[in-house]
């Protein structure tokens, strides 16, 4: 038998260890033993060298395949599971800036992001002058003395609020920016951060494009699922799709109707932009005017006795439950 | 003070206060995944939890594993490496190759590789064999937690390509990841007929116990070739 040895390189042999794979049944004997082999040729020495290569060249093999694993669909999921944590915690945080602030400056009627970036610039209401509009409603307040301890406390938390507004503005553009070419069609139809949040519940792009438009229907529904087995939250109407804005501004009779619409549309974006990559501006057309129809032969919610019916359903239900 | 037990080559029972199912630390001081350690006559033991592991739970239900310190083990499901720590452990002067195929967790398990010798992690899909058949040898033992449909013709198709004749397999068949509907112990009796006579090669059930109360909808199998 002819043949010619590699180097013990391991970082060359685990590329050719990868070559193999796809092609071990065209090259390699059905019962091929690779350390008699080696042995053999005397490309190692002894058992125990080639176990200790062998050790090496799978390390390294497998850090190759890892690292090749982060595709772009994979950094937008980060980054979109990174924003829904940091907008959680703004949530909380503003909410908590506006609860203390307000001791002194009940008045103020900012909140969110105005009232971080007010807090953070001014301290205590005493230091707006009269050129602010809020100047006057600081004159004849009834918040308490805010004090040079607690003004530097709320000033410093009302910063760091301010910074996570930022963050969220980066990561938000971050997000704009893959998605214009990792999956066009999908954020034509969903938006930006919709289709990634999409591609962050299905775990990549490859799998939203396999997901039936009925599945992609009710995706995000079960996170809210669990939220509502566990006592935290109401029961789940629908997956996060309802967040769109064909949706969220739907009468609530079509809704079902236009969530079907919507997610097959979704369904043949994402797998446009997984299989082709071409962008079909057809596609947003076709569902608008789809649901323009769907609007149209239904300009009535259902029948009035119907409605009854299904509330005294849910009463019953309610009460079995307790 | 505490007492330890062997209850398999390499595979301890440690008591004080209670029972606990160890083996010897191959890697000296270092934790894994948070288990205890405990030192008696010199020698350092890792707690093993049964609830976390399939093969732990397969021990404390009385399953004759059959295993030594020089044994070639297939791991298939290796995931970040629980359980592979502890069989690491027991095959301390043999090899454990270890196939996971989800990246996130092969990060772990390449952690854990490059501090114990005898771990070959191997990102694959163990329904390929053939895609690291140039790097697995023939191994005496086949261990197997993949929780996926198919589950014994993943096995089968491992064995007929790496299995020593005399070699044994080590099966967690998961009821819920087969079937969510169809009653679970259908689904056991119908894979099991698949191990002994439907799939190639043909296997000769040794032992088969749920896994209570460590795992739910789990069967634990031992098996051998059928001579
Ligand atoms: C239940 S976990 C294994 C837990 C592990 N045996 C332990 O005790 O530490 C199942 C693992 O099998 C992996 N897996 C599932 N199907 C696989 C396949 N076809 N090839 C390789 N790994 C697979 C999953 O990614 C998961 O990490």
């Amino acid at each position: 038998m002819e043949y010619e040895l590699f180097s013990k390189d391991s970082q060359e042999l685990a590329c050719h260890s990868l070559a193999l794979r796809e092609n071990i049944p065209n090259l390699l004997p059905a019962k091929f033993d690779l350390k008699a082999a080696a042995l053999e040729c005397r490309f190692v020495a002894s058992p125990s060298e080639y176990y200790s290569l062998l050790h090496e060249v799978t390390i390294k093999t497998a850090e190759l395949q890892v690292s090749g694993a982060l595709t772009p669909d994979q950094r937008v999921i980060q980054a979109v599971e990174a924003l829904d944590d940091i907008n959680e915690n703004i949530n909380s945080l503003s909410e908590r800036l506006s609860e203390w602030y307000g001791i002194y400056f009940p008045e103020s009627g900012l909140g969110g992001e105005a009232l971080a970036i007010f807090v953070a610039y001014y301290g205590s209401p005493k230091n707006i002058g009269p050129e602010n509009p809020l100047y006057p409603k600081t004159i004849n307040s009834m918040g308490a003395k805010l004090e040079t301890a607690d003004e530097l406390l709320l000033k410093g938390f009302a910063e760091s609020v301010y910074s996570l507004y930022e963050r969220k503005k980066q990561i938000e553009y971050y997000i704009e920016d893959r998605m214009r070419y990792i999956s066009p069609n999908l954020k034509l139809i969903a938006g930006s951060i919709l289709g990634a949040r999409l591609i962050s519940i299905a775990g990549s792009l490859e799998k939203l494009a396999a997901f039936p438009s009925s599945t992609i229907q009710v995706l995000g529904a079960s996170k809210a699922l669990f939220k509502h087995l566990r006592g935290r939250a109401p029961s789940p109407k629908h997956g996060i799709i309802y967040s769109h804005h064909l949706l969220n501004t739907a009468p609530w009779w079509v809704r079902g109707k236009i969530a079907r619409a919507l997610a097959g549309k979704l369904s043949i974006a994402a797998r446009l932009d997984y299989y082709s990559g071409e962008i079909d501006p057809s596609l947003v057309e076709k569902l608008e005017t789809k649901v323009r129809q769907i609007k149209a032969s239904n300009p009535q919610p259902p029948q009035r006795m119907h409605v009854n019916e299904t509330k005294n359903k849910k009463k019953g239900g309610s009460k079995c439950l307790k | 003070m505490p007492k330890v037990n062997k209850l398999y080559e390499g595979i301890y029972e440690v008591v004080k206060d209670k029972k606990q199912l160890a083996t010897r630390n191959i890697d000296y001081g270092k934790v894994v995944y948070g288990e205890k350690l405990i030192t008696f006559e010199g020698i350092e033991y890792r707690i093993w939890d049964p609830r976390r592991s399939k093969l732990g739970a397969m021990i404390l239900k009385k399953f004759n594993i059959p295993i030594k310190e020089d044994f070639k083990i297939l791991y298939l499901g290796a995931a970040s490496g629980t359980t592979v720590s502890h069989v690491s452990d027991i095959v301390s002067d043999g090899a454990v190759y270890a196939v996971e195929f989800a990246p996130r967790s092969m990060r772990d398990l390449i952690g854990l590789a490059s501090r114990r010798k005898n771990i070959y992690p191997i990102l694959a899909d163990a329904r390929k064999p053939d895609s690291y058949a140039h790097l697995v040898e023939s191994v005496d033992l086949i261990f197997q937690d993949v929780a996926q449909p198919n589950q014994v013709e993943i096995a089968t198709r491992n064995a007929a390509r790496f299995l020593k004749r005399t070699g044994y397999l080590l099966l967690s068949i998961k009821a819920r990841s087969i079937d969510t509907v169809v009653n679970p112990i259908k689904i056991f009796t119908n894979e099991l007929r698949k191990l002994e006579q439907t799939l190639e090669p043909k296997f000769e059930i040794l032992c088969v116990k749920d896994l209570m109360p460590y795992h739910e909808d789990h069967l634990g199998v031992l098996a051998k070739l059928k001579s």
